[in-house]
């Protein structure tokens, strides 16, 4: 059974009173494991395609199904568990809160999984220490570099143990150096066996990944594995 | 279920701690709308305050008086009915066959009433006399502070001597004592043989501002003309024992009095009785007017607090609005949105509730130590005030937060 399959996807959006296709009948199926690159210019649906799979959007028509799970006719709160449980979000301005240590930050999910405090405290200094950042825990976003911030949102991905991570240009506000550091987390979390989905423009980003799929139009124009995959080792 | 009820109260708490941040954030303007609160309850509760403080001063001007007693007056009731009387009857006949016939009578104060104009060396004063007998000492609560007051034997004998008021005392002698001093009283000399304690005022009435005389000595000098029979009383306290059921008492008193005046059926009776039980009844119903008026009052400037509060946290979920997608995104419902901006909305309305509250309590302590008026704020007031506030967070938090749960996850992430 694939982790995350679609069938038929199609969004729709009212613009200016004109009916704009964002995606345009997309089936699809990612397995546990794999690491997918999603593809495209700006306008060509894949950001849209990411948040149904996401379950932050709601299709037009269609069908998302995740880890088995048919995501049609359930409610907000239905999806809001979900997401908490199933799927890990990184987002391209780490969207960490301010004023708010990083501890805090990455315990977050814990809260809305329902964990007493000391369960959250724990756990989420566990994945900050493996981000190499256990010596950051009171630190304030403002406190931190780019890059830290983004091991922080990452940690925060991770704490619910989601079987999949769902990254949004995850190195689109990061030097390239520091990309290369994000990249190298993301490969040791795949070798770890966490299914990854990365939304972007850049091809560097892209050609780190298993498979890469490419948006036009609402449309899935190429799907194939990378051939010369960059890895850490090379 | 226990485990439920945990995962609840930890939320609660968790959205406590949230709160206190995103209002430490704003913090001038958390002030600012908290103020509004802070102004309301304020008002409100000094208000109620005020209003319990007047019903409190009401009741001690009425025990003043004498706490468990019946007054008669020789007055027509004038409630319905016929009248075969030209005039009121009350007689010290009726007032012993009171004494005598009905039970848990303590004293009874059979008086006459008179305004008598008092001149020592020069100085001279107006006053009200009260011709008395030494039961009114007892049933009216008044006792002599130096000297003595009326006797027996005073009554008896008519005497020339007059007890005083601390007020005509003062006006008369200033700090002079005045006991063994002669008084000219209406142009007759009268010994002064007391001085009364004081009962202070109540609603700007001087309740010092009178002289006691023998009731003999006021009937022969004063008031025999104005009277009919020689045996008419003005006035006609009746002091019962504790406990007595002064409605009963009235009803007993009524029937002994008509059966002495042969008043039948419907016809009305020539004479009023009240007592003290009517008289705090009525003024606790006024009192109580006073200060729903004085609460309606102040209410409306805890609407207005209120409605800063709804303002405030509106440009708050706007401002936030990307943090509540990003919530929703980690897995927040919508209940936990919700509930996190009521908590924000309710923790804002209670530190300025209690802010307020405590104002108030200075407040009332100064007005109770500096203008003499009881403004009584007990511990139901307090809990009440701070209660009240969350009410008013929950109430007027309620619309923005329910907007904010009703983002859409996608919408709200990718606002700016």
């Amino acid at each position: 059974m694939a982790l995350v399959e679609t069938q038929d996807l199609v969004k729709n959006y009212i613009l200016g009173g004109e009916t704009v296709r964002a995606v345009d009948g997309v089936s699809l199926s990612i397995e546990r494991g794999e690491y997918v690159a999603i593809m495209g210019a700006s306008g060509s649906g894949k950001s849209t395609f990411m948040n149904m799979i996401g379950c932050l959007d709601v299709p037009t028509s269609g069908e998302v199904r995740i880890d088995g799970i048919a995501t049609q006719d359930r409610d907000g709160d239905e999806l809001a568990e979900l997401r908490n449980q199933k799927i890990g979000f990184i987002f391209q301005q780490f969207n960490l809160l301010a004023r708010t240590t990083a501890l805090d930050n990455v315990a977050v999910p814990l809260i809305y999984a329902g964990l007493g405090s000391e369960d959250r405290r724990a756990r989420a200094k566990a994945k900050l220490e493996e981000m190499g950042l256990g010596d950051r825990l009171d630190h304030s976003p403002a406190k931190l570099s780019g890059g830290q911030q983004q091991r922080v949102a990452i940690a925060r991905a991770l704490v619910t143990e989601p079987v999949i991570l769902l990254a949004d240009e995850p190195t689109g506000a990061l030097d390239s150096k520091t990309s290369e550091d994000i990249m190298e987390i993301f490969e040791s979390l795949n070798d770890q066996g966490i299914t990854i989905i990365v939304v972007t423009h850049e091809a560097e980003i892209a050609d780190h990944a298993k498979r890469r799929i490419e948006f036009r139009d609402g449309k899935i124009i190429e799907d194939i594995i990378v051939a010369n995959r960059r890895t850490v080792a090379s | 279920m226990n485990g439920n009820f945990v995962k609840k109260s930890a939320a609660w708490v968790v959205n406590v701690a949230i709160a206190m941040t995103a209002l430490r954030t704003n913090l001038m303007r958390s002030i600012l709308t908290t103020l509004g609160v802070m102004i309301g309850v304020f008002a409100v509760t000094l208000a109620v305050a005020v209003g319990s403080g007047a019903q409190v001063s009401v009741m001690q001007s009425i025990n003043a008086l004498g706490s468990n007693m019946a007054l008669i007056f020789p007055q027509p009731d004038t409630e319905g009915g016929r009248s075969t009387f030209d005039r009121g009857r009350l007689t010290m006949r009726d007032a012993r066959a009171i004494e005598k016939q009905i039970s848990g009578v303590t004293d009874i104060a059979p008086q006459l009433r008179t305004s008598i104009q008092l001149v020592v060396a020069g100085r001279n004063a107006s006053t009200s006399a009260i011709g008395a007998t030494p039961g009114y000492g007892k049933v009216a609560n008044a006792a002599a502070a130096s000297g003595r007051f009326i006797s027996e034997a005073d009554v008896r004998s008519a005497a020339r001597v007059v007890v005083l008021g601390p007020s005509v005392a003062k006006k008369l002698f200033g700090d002079y004592d005045p006991i063994g001093e002669t008084v000219r009283i209406n142009r007759a000399p009268f010994n002064v043989i007391g001085v009364m304690e004081s009962k202070g005022s109540s609603f700007g009435n001087d309740n010092d501002d009178i002289a006691i005389m023998p009731i003999s000595t006021t009937r022969q000098r004063f008031a025999g003309d104005s009277l009919a029979g020689p045996d008419d009383l003005q006035m006609l306290f009746v002091g019962f024992e504790d406990g007595v059921s002064l409605p009963r008492a009235k009803r007993e008193i009524t029937r002994l009095l008509r059966e002495r005046y042969r008043v039948r059926g419907k016809d009305i009776n020539p004479f009023t009785i009240r007592t003290t039980e009517e008289f705090m009844k009525e003024s606790a119903q006024v009192t109580g007017i006073f200060q729903i008026v004085l609460v309606a009052i102040a209410s409306i400037s805890l609407l207005v607090g209120g409605i800063g509060i709804m303002n405030i946290m509106l440009v708050s979920v706007t401002e936030r609005t990307r943090e509540i997608g990003l919530r929703m995104a980690l897995g927040a419902k919508r209940s936990d949105i919700r509930n996190q901006f009521l908590v924000e909305a309710a923790v804002l309305c209670v530190i300025g509730g209690a802010i307020g509250l405590a104002l108030a309590v200075a407040a009332g302590t100064a007005l109770t130590i500096y203008a003499d008026f009881p403004v009584p704020i007990g511990i139901g007031v307090g809990i009440g005030a701070i209660l009240f506030s969350a009410v008013i967070g929950l109430v007027f938090g309620g619309y923005p937060a329910i907007r904010a749960s009703r983002l859409s996850p996608i919408e709200a992430l990718r606002s700016e």
